[in-house]
């Protein structure tokens, strides 16, 4: 009756499978690749200069010329990763090549990569740039900090409010596009989820791997550093930090992973206590493999996918508490986030509905997309509910 | 004699993911009034579908009848609506299940239970009568002091209790017809003998009938007056069980038949009579086992002080010589696992001392110990576990390998592995592929196969063949015996199958509550037991020889 069922493909192919199996998972994986690529190309897709121009019949591309370190570094890795994406190596291998990689080119592009200072948007639109033979413009011709305070009549516009410059988004206060400063805000927004989380995940995976794998005291006294972490009120612990340090998007970053761990740990104590008393590992162990392999290559992969979908609404979690932070005017100042923009919605005298909906909506789908793709892995991973229904 | 159950042409598909299968496929019985039927067959056969589909407990949207009538007392149960079955279920048809641990509400008193099903059933019955009655029932069911065992949780009773408990609620009501699906499958020989003598008993007095699933053909010939014989949804063979038994027509019933392992043709004699001379060749036997003790401690109170210990191994010496099967037999909880895992050192024992070869395995570090892994190995029961579902077969087998130094490289060690496949009669393309595109039997052999890559020279087998079927089981049992043959090997095999250890073993050594209450030659201690736990093991294990 079963044996139709084989079939030849890993566990992890399997799951991923399964986990695409649903349609509400396919639209949250859609909605982070729009994201993923609006926050690596957001340069070339919302700036107040052209991408490429004539002029004279020589051809420039201004746009490379006001590419900041970060931006570099954010291409550089997301062509790094399709790489490694290709590369036909253990995962293990990929990841640290990878960050290898990364690293030297963040040092790499620190040393060579000197934008100008001090960018002037007005400059744009002078002759120079607006008299030329030919010139392609970014989709949304705005950078999210070009104030164009001087240009209209008064700083906020709904969308399509005024002829001769579309915003498509409307404007804030100062004059920004609203458009554009969501685009570059998606950088916040997924760099947060993600290396929050990635440290979470770190601490959490060791402290929760060694007290499953050793239990005893070593269970004991690590139950205990979980349950202080857990005690640690994280808003508070930001506002304090802000209050005292300043502000800083990696900071924030450092404090939600370091407080957020207690949950990965407490996950992969509770499978590696399951896992130590399987058969597999008890052959493993009676095999005389070394500790290492018993515990990376034996436990590990089999006890690491519950551990995913925790992660999914881990993230969804950071996003919250950095759009929490910024809508209380403690985010990032230099830098446009959703969080921030929802604030500014409110503080103005009129309430203006296209600063509160866009960003908003974008929060939400970003929290809702990495839910959907959390259960969607909770529903593939748990064989219980194999074979009943489809995905979400 | 009048028919209680009449089951015609019976289809049922269920419906799992898109595909339909067909579970139950035209079958066609029936039930005499105070009789057995017996449905045996292999895992999957559909034989608890057919009983479900009786008491119409299969989910609605996944399962359909697409032809069939289930005539009781001349009423079609596949007609009724809701309310009309729920009538029949419990106070005409009752079931019980083959899991005890899980069919009780853990959080609810055994006699609230029964008394909930009393009243549901009658609602007009006072709260007195109920608790009455249902005392009744479980004296009936001979639980000890039933009375005082009225306010009692599950988890305070014992597995065999636990089932009495079950039949008890399910006899409450006086039903007609009684569906038991592999009741004791989960218990003890001896609490399986003890069961099935009271369900017999049971069925004296109320002259109810039994619709009877099980795997096992001891049981069927114990307790069966008809049975059917069910292959893949159908039934192959249908008939009076002794009939059926002694002069099977079907040639799926004669393989099931001979594939038992008291009916298992025996190599092994030819090999007993050489095995003396080895015995003699070798006097040092491989292993020493000398007063082992494996005490797990109980821990009380917010210190968690020990107060006493479960002595799961207890003083127990034991000699295994060189080339010999030595089975260890023994009822759940004995501790026969526990003292096969610590004599791998997976468990810490307490104290005693185990030698393999002339050296000392306990005190050792797990550095110290690991050039010891080489010669004793370890499979298991479980064919779910026992393989790393991560990792490739191919990988499975060469790690030790390579950890030990076996092969000089990689290609090497990945031609060993595929002629380890080989002598575990798999196919060598199976290297390159994963644990779940195997059946049950294929990954025992697999198990199997890991155990001998790193050419040990002892392995313990626990339980490799109880999740299996008889077919399956046989294959594996014929399969050990040949290796054992070619290798020199010697084999602690852990079982609670006393055929099983008829068939392989050439010592038997008995073990009770951490205890080795009897040991000797196989033949000697299951021909003329004298401990009396012994006789009473063999007696209780329901057999059928042709």
């Amino acid at each position: 009756m079963t044996n139709s069922l084989i079939s030849r493909e890993s566990f992890a192919a399997r799951i991923w499978r399964k986990t695409l199996d649903g349609v509400g998972v396919k639209f949250g994986f859609a909605w982070i690749a729009l994201l993923v690529f609006a926050a690596v190309f957001a340069p070339f897709l919302a700036n107040s200069m052209p991408l490429l121009m004539s002029k004279d019949g020589v051809i420039s591309a201004p746009v490379l010329k006001y590419l900041s370190v970060e931006d570099v570094w954010v291409l550089a890795n997301f062509f790094l990763a399709l790489i490694a994406f290709r590369f036909r190596v253990s995962v293990g291998k990929r990841v640290l090549l990878f960050l290898i990689s990364s690293a030297l080119i963040a040092v790499f592009a620190n040393v060579f990569v000197r934008p100008p200072a001090l960018v002037i948007y007005d400059d744009f639109r002078t002759p120079a740039y607006t008299e030329v033979d030919w010139r392609i413009m970014p989709p949304v011709p705005y950078a999210p900090t070009d104030y164009l305070r001087d240009m209209v009549s008064k700083g906020l516009e709904a969308p399509f409010e005024t002829q001769g410059h579309t915003h498509l988004m409307g404007t804030e206060e100062n004059g920004a596009d609203v458009l554009s400063r969501m685009i570059h805000a998606s950088r916040i927004a997924l760099s947060i989820g993600l290396i929050a989380s990635g440290i979470a995940l770190f601490i959490g995976v060791i402290v929760g791997g060694l007290m499953g794998y050793f239990s005893g005291i070593v269970d004991m006294l690590g139950m205990r550093l979980v349950e202080i972490f857990e005690d640690i009120p994280t808003l508070f612990l930001l506002l304090t930090f802000v209050a005292f340090f300043g502000r800083s998007l990696y900071m924030m970053m450092v404090i939600i992973g370091v407080t957020g761990w207690s949950g990965y740990a407490r996950f992969v104590r509770t499978e590696f206590l399951k896992l130590r008393k399987q058969d597999y590992v008890q052959a493993a162990v009676a095999s005389g493999l070394p500790l290492p392999s018993i515990l990376f290559r034996h436990m590990l992969p089999n006890g690491v996918a519950p551990l995913l979908v925790s992660v999914s609404f881990g993230i969804a979690g950071a996003i919250l508490a950095e759009a929490t932070l910024s809508f209380l005017g403690l985010g990032v100042v230099d830098a446009p986030s959703w969080g921030a923009m929802l604030d500014q919605a409110v503080k103005s005298s009129s309430f203006n509905w296209w600063m509160a909906v866009f960003p908003g909506g974008a929060i939400f789908m970003t929290v809702f997309a990495y839910n959907l793709i959390g259960e969607a892995f909770r529903d593939a991973i748990d064989p219980k509910l194999s074979g009943k229904g489809e995905g979400v | 004699m009048s028919k209680l159950l009449e089951v015609r042409n019976l289809r049922t598909y269920l419906q799992s993911g898109g595909r339909q299968v067909r579970a139950v496929d035209d079958v066609s019985f029936s039930i005499p009034k105070g009789e057995t039927f017996c449905l045996v067959g292999e895992s999957g056969s559909g034989k608890s579908v057919s009983a479900l589909s009786v008491i119409r407990l299969l989910p609605e949207g996944v399962a359909s009848h697409p032809t069939g009538e289930i005539l009781f007392n001349g009423q079609d149960l596949l007609k009724l609506d809701d309310p009309g079955i729920r009538a029949v279920r419990g106070s005409q048809i009752a079931m019980i299940f083959q899991e005890p641990m899980t069919s009780l509400n853990p959080v609810l008193t055994i006699g609230e239970q029964i008394t909930e099903a009393l009243q549901i059933h009658h609602p007009n019955m006072s709260d007195e009568d109920a608790q009455e009655r249902t005392m009744l029932a479980l004296e009936q069911v001979q639980i000890p002091q039933a009375s005082g065992r009225f306010r009692d949780y599950p988890h305070q009773l014992s597995g065999g209790q636990r089932q009495r408990v079950m039949i008890a609620m399910a006899l409450a009501c006086e039903p007609q017809l009684l569906i038991a699906d592999e009741p004791t499958t989960a218990l003890d020989v001896t609490v399986q003998a003890e069961i099935l003598r009271l369900m017999r008993k049971l069925q004296d007095d109320t002259g109810m009938s039994m619709l009877f699933i099980t795997h096992d053909f001891g049981v069927v010939a114990q307790m069966a007056q008809w049975v059917g014989v069910m292959q893949q949804g159908k039934l192959v063979e249908v008939g009076a069980s002794s009939e059926v038994l002694h002069k099977p027509q079907h040639t799926y019933t004669k393989q099931l038949l001979a594939a038992l392992p008291e009916n298992l043709a025996k190599p092994v004699l030819v090999q007993t009579q050489q095995q003396p001379e080895q015995v003699a060749a070798n006097p040092t036997p491989l292993l020493q086992i000398r007063d082992l003790k494996v005490w797990f401690p109980i821990k009380k109170g917010v210190f968690r002080h020990t107060v006493d210990y479960v002595r799961a191994v207890d003083d127990v010496s034991l000699d295994i010589p060189q080339g010999q099967i030595v089975a260890l037999v023994g009822e759940s909880g004995c501790g026969k696992t526990t003292l096969g895992r610590a004599v791998l050192q997976l468990e810490p024992p307490t104290s005693g001392s185990i030698q393999i070869d002339g050296q000392e395995l306990i005190g050792l570090s797990a550095r110290e110990l690991r050039p010891m892994r080489r010669k004793m190995q370890i499979a298991f029961q479980d064919p779910q576990s026992s393989l790393n579902p991560r990792l490739l077969v191919e990988t499975t087998l060469t790690e030790p390998m390579k950890v030990h130094g076996i092969g000089a490289n990689q290609e090497e060690r990945i031609e060993l592995a595929s002629q380890l496949l080989e002598s575990v009669q798999l196919n060598r393309d199976f290297l390159w592929r994963y644990p779940h595109e195997f059946s049950g039997g294929q990954r025992q052999r697999i198990g199997l196969a890991r155990a001998l890559a790193l050419n040990p020279e002892f392995i313990v087998c626990d339980e490799i063949t109880s999740a299996l079927d008889v077919s399956v089981q046989a294959e594996i049992l014929q399969l050990l015996l040949n290796i054992r043959q070619q290798r020199n090997l010697t084999l602690l095999f852990i079982t609670h199958n006393i055929g099983v250890v008829e068939y392989l073993s050439d010592q038997t050594v008995v073990m009770y509550q951490g205890k080795i209450v009897e040991r000797g030659e196989t033949a000697q201690v299951c021909g003329r037991p004298e401990h009396p736990y012994t006789q009473k093991l063999l007696s209780a294990v329901p057999r059928l020889v042709m």
